[in-house]
């Protein structure tokens, strides 16, 4: 047997390709004869060390790129950190940057997640300065600028019963349910407010976008907010609002 | 070896297979720290370290994607024992003094012991290969890496212009020729002495 066909018989039998009658010939030339069997194990590996070093040429510099990029900023990272730890700072001034985390800390935390209390401005109710004498006007005005939510609900339940479509009543009855975390009961008052065309309209749309607010439902919320016009009185506050959540 | 169950770190493993930056970084986190240390202890630094754990993570990649390297031992280990047999390798290629090398006591088990002597064999054979391969003439480097690059030998024989049985007949010539070439070198019998 010629070089050239010992190499392509090795060649066919690389690639599977071998008919029954080759295979017979080439483990009888293996078994009798040692170096033709360290040559054929010996082109074999070249054959798939080739193989993989030319289809995955590119796949290793994508991966030698990744581990330079990777390294460098493990070690960099490194480097950092040691220079950092040679400032040697005097003890005021360990207090002076704890005090600056904290405001920091405070001022960050109270940014990431906005909070009712943050926009909730409850006007006063003032509804008996028109002469009315009604009892009930009275108490609900005491009750509800006192804070006193529950008591002032009562009397503005009288009051609505008596002027079903008064929407004064109706938005100072919602901000009370809302103070007492009536969620539902709220939405319920303000929804009516803000689908209707009274003086109330916008304002009763940015409280019940509070409401959702208070519960933390933020998207609620925001989908509320963006129904604020331009020209409403919360309009600003709202924008603020948004940017926040 | 290949029945045993493989260690949970084979994710490394897998992770430089699939270039996962994620799994990789976590490498750097995790095993890095213990081969800066023991390369600053004799006579590197920070940079050379670098160098060693990159070409180490190569190496790796290599066995896995030509032999399908399966963990059974601990990546820390394995990984820790190539980079330090590596150094000590760069430094007694430059340096002819003799370097005095402050022994860490590591606790190393036979199994990985096993593997890093494989991913070595492995590593000096394939540098052993690409540096015969570029000994071999013009025509064949160019034939050999069409072949292997573009896998339709159909194709090769279109691109060089010769007929498929040429092509053909010629890649089995071009690597038996390589054969020959490391079947005769000094360093290949040194490779096998190891095994």
């Amino acid at each position: 047997m010629t070089p050239e066909e010992k190499y392509e018989l090795f060649d066919r039998f690389c690639s599977n390709e071998l008919s029954a009658t080759e295979k017979e010939t080439l483990t009888k030339l293996i078994r009798e004869n040692e170096s033709i069997a360290k040559e054929l194990k010996l082109y074999q590996e070249l054959n798939s060390h080739l193989d993989t070093r030319f289809t995955s040429e590119k796949e290793e510099e994508a991966l030698e790129n990744n581990l330079k990029a990777i390294g460098n900023s493990h070690f960099n990272r490194k480097a950092t950190t040691k220079e950092t730890k040679m400032i040697r700072m005097p003890a005021w001034a360990y207090a002076a940057a704890a005090s600056v985390a904290i405001i920091f800390g405070v001022y960050f935390f109270g940014q990431s997640s906005p909070t009712y209390n943050d926009f909730a401005n409850i006007p006063e109710l003032s509804i008996t300065e028109r002469g009315n004498t009604e009892k009930n006007s009275k108490n609900a005005e005491y009750a509800f600028n006192s804070k006193d939510y529950a008591e002032a609900e009562k009397h503005l339940l009288i009051l609505l019963s008596k002027d079903k479509n008064n929407t004064e009543y109706q938005f100072y009855y919602g901000l009370s349910l809302l103070e007492q975390d009536k969620y539902v009961a709220t939405t319920r008052v303000f929804e009516k407010l803000y689908q209707g065309n009274s003086g109330y309209k916008y304002k009763a749309l940015w409280f019940e976008a509070l409401n959702q607010l208070k519960q933390k439902k933020y998207d609620q919320c925001a989908a509320l907010l963006k129904n604020i016009p331009e020209d409403a009185e919360d309009y600003l506050r709202a924008q603020e609002l948004l940017k926040k959540m | 070896m290949g029945n045993t169950k493989f260690h949970s770190d084979q994710k490394y493993i897998e992770a430089l297979l699939k270039n996962d930056t994620v799994i990789l970084s976590e490498i750097y986190d995790k095993f890095a720290p213990k081969v800066v240390g023991y390369i600053k202890n004799n006579s590197g630094d920070e940079s050379r370290a670098q160098d060693i754990i990159q070409e180490t993570l190569i190496t790796i990649y290599k066995q896995a994607k030509e032999k399908g390297l399966q963990l059974t031992c601990p990546f820390d280990a394995y990984f820790f024992l190539l980079c330090k047999r590596k150094w000590l390798n760069e430094l007694k290629k430059h340096s002819n003094n003799q370097v005095t090398i402050n022994e860490e006591i590591v606790s190393i088990d036979d199994e990985s012991v096993r593997f890093v002597e494989e991913t070595e064999i492995f590593n000096a054979k394939h540098e052993l290969f690409k540096e015969m391969f570029d000994q071999l003439g013009k025509a064949c480097k160019e034939l050999l890496k069409a072949t292997f690059t573009i896998k339709s030998m159909e194709e090769v024989a279109l691109k060089l212009g010769q007929s498929y049985g040429y092509v053909r007949k010629k890649k089995s010539l071009c690597i038996g020729q390589l054969t020959k070439l490391v079947q005769n070198t000094p360093k290949f019998n040194k490779i096998k002495n190891l095994l």
